[in-house]
């Protein structure tokens, strides 16, 4: 795992995401209601990029078949029972930063469920 | 006393609104009554990863067998019903047995046309609605099989595709000039022809079926032209109708099938009606209109269980649905049935566009090629009907978000964002 310093919190405003590489790793940074969350940016689905979808308030949609997702746990709205990778967040002296592993250490499970 | 609601379509409405009423705490009595010797279960997969065998059949499953007894809802799968009578307040069933209701559901979907020519009896001719289907086709498709695909709409086309994955050699025979040309107009449709084409799917337009001809199965079939094309099996893909039978002599109001209000309340007390079959008053598009969507479906499902429920809650989705075609994301919001302007965003030469359906400078429907982020920016606008200038919508370096009236200030982060690997949070680089 490795440490990253990422932006400016202030720089990412409520109810944006964005879609970065951090490591080699591709990760969806999100400020949901003024809290950062970082998650690989990619849907349990069809490996969609999560970052091409939609936040509302707290709900993270993925444009390709519209998952629903949590954007604060991270779970699964609909379906239930999925659930996004999440990573470590902290915010010190107004400066993101997120604990990455290493690209090689992500689960590359993708749910071939239902559509 | 003891509430009686009974569910008549055991489909992906009828299920979603017996799951949303125990939901919502409906502690009263269900009976879900559904055609099929199955619980309800989703199609979309039929087309696509069911056929192509990637997929079990429980994964469609709504929910798991054993839920609706944990659920206390009473089933009768496999039994269809083949009465709403309001005077009695009861449902009469095909093997003679009659249930009580308060409030009814009719979630009865639609059934596929029928291709009315000789032959058509011929063994080898399919439709696709069941997975019982599914299964049929299935059986029938390899590598190396020929077949005709009558019809090229979205079922046909999601069928070209799976097919052609199996092996088989499909030749499509469509009377209009495109795949989907009355739905989507000829320019749109023109870009489904070509990457079907690219996949090996031959085409033939304007022409219809006059007739199968073969001994006992059907060998190949004949067009209007009088071509003869081979073939192993067939699957016709001509459209469906709402399946009102039930309440014919109801004095359910029927146009276009089964008429409800945005509450999805017929005109006669306690009889509902949901999904496929309901032709059901839109407030923002100010008309009725009926849907055959997946997501109609489920969010009509929900809806209907809060009306029959007593809460007032008008639905007004937009409508959404999409079709895996190859490596094509095709996405549709909304709904039109015409259009004065077509106005295309990003390039459908190479299949990156959206493509919006224009009625008064107001967006009526999407479609979208690999564009599902411009598809979630679109639905507000489509929701709010608000008027909007064809030429932002052309522009790509125009945020669609920012369209939206009273939307928060869009922006895009210009400059690259570069991680700089610490030690811990709040210490300087390594």
């Amino acid at each position: 795992m490795q440490w990253y310093e990422i932006m400016s919190f202030d720089d990412l405003w409520i109810g944006e995401m964005l879609g970065i590489e951090v490591g080699g790793v591709k990760i969806l940074l999100l400020n949901v209601e003024d809290e950062v969350r970082a998650y690989l940016d990619r849907c349990p689905h069809r490996a969609s990029v999560l970052s091409e979808g939609n936040l509302d308030g707290l709900t993270l949609t993925c444009a390709t078949h519209l998952w629903e997702f949590n954007a604060l746990t991270g779970r699964g709205i609909n379906p239930e029972s999925s659930e996004l990778i999440r990573f470590p967040v902290r915010v010190e002296n107004g400066m993101i930063y997120i604990e990455v592993p290493k690209a090689g250490a992500i689960p590359q499970h993708v749910d071939e469920g239902e559509d | 006393m003891q509430q009686h609601f009974v569910i008549v379509g055991a489909n992906l409405a009828g299920g979603t609104t017996a799951i949303a009423l125990r939901e919502e705490g409906f502690d009263g009595e269900i009976v879900l009554i559904g055609a099929e010797p199955r619980p309800p279960y989703e199609r979309p997969p039929l087309s696509k990863e069911y056929l192509r065998s990637e997929k079990p059949f429980e994964e469609a499953l709504l929910k798991p067998a054993n839920f609706y007894t944990e659920q206390s809802i009473e089933t009768r799968f496999g039994v269809r019903a083949t009465q709403v009578n309001p005077r009695e307040k009861v449902i009469e069933l095909e093997d003679g047995d009659r249930v009580h209701y308060d409030r009814v559901l009719v979630a009865t979907g639609v059934r596929n046309r029928k291709l009315r020519v000789p032959g058509a009896d011929l063994e080898g001719i399919y439709d696709l609605r069941t997975v019982a289907d599914a299964d049929r086709i299935r059986a029938e498709s390899g590598s190396g099989r020929r077949a005709v695909l009558v019809g090229m709409g979205f079922i046909g086309s999601e069928l070209a595709a799976s097919l052609r994955h199996l092996g088989v050699d499909i030749t499509v025979i469509e009377p209009f000039k495109t795949p989907l040309f009355r739905v989507l107009g000829e320019q749109v449709g023109r870009v489904f022809e070509a990457f079907h084409r690219e996949h090996g799917v031959q085409m033939i337009f304007e022409e219809s079926v006059a007739a199968f001809e073969g001994t006992q199965r059907v060998e190949r079939a004949v067009t209007s032209s009088g071509r003869r094309v081979a073939c192993d099996f067939a699957v016709i893909g001509v459209g469906v109708e709402p399946v009102t039978d039930v309440v014919a002599g109801s004095g359910v109001k029927i146009e276009n099938s089964i008429v409800v209000d945005k509450y999805c309340q017929t005109n006669v007390e306690g009889i509902y009606a949901a999904g496929d079959v309901a032709n059901s008053y839109h407030p923002v598009f100010e008309r009725w209109v009926r849907v055959e969507h997946w997501q109609n479906a489920i969010h009509q499902g929900r809806a209907v269980a809060h009306s029959m429920l007593g809460k007032r809650e008008p639905y007004e989705d937009v409508h959404w649905f999409w079709s895996d075609q190859y490596d094509y994301n095709v996405q549709y919001a909304g709904f039109h049935t015409g259009w004065d302007e077509l106005v295309v965003r990003g390039s459908l030469d190479e299949r990156n566009a959206v493509v919006f359906y224009m009625q008064e400078q107001r967006i009526a429907a999407a479609v979208a090629f690999n564009r599902g982020r411009d598809v979630q920016r679109v639905m507000p606008l489509i929701k709010t009907q608000v008027q909007v200038d064809p030429a932002k919508l052309k522009d790509e370096s125009v945020d669609l978000r920012s369209l939206v009236p009273g939307a928060r200030p869009v922006r895009t982060h210009q400059h690259r964002i570069v991680p700089r690997p610490v030690a811990r949070p709040g210490e300087e680089a390594r």
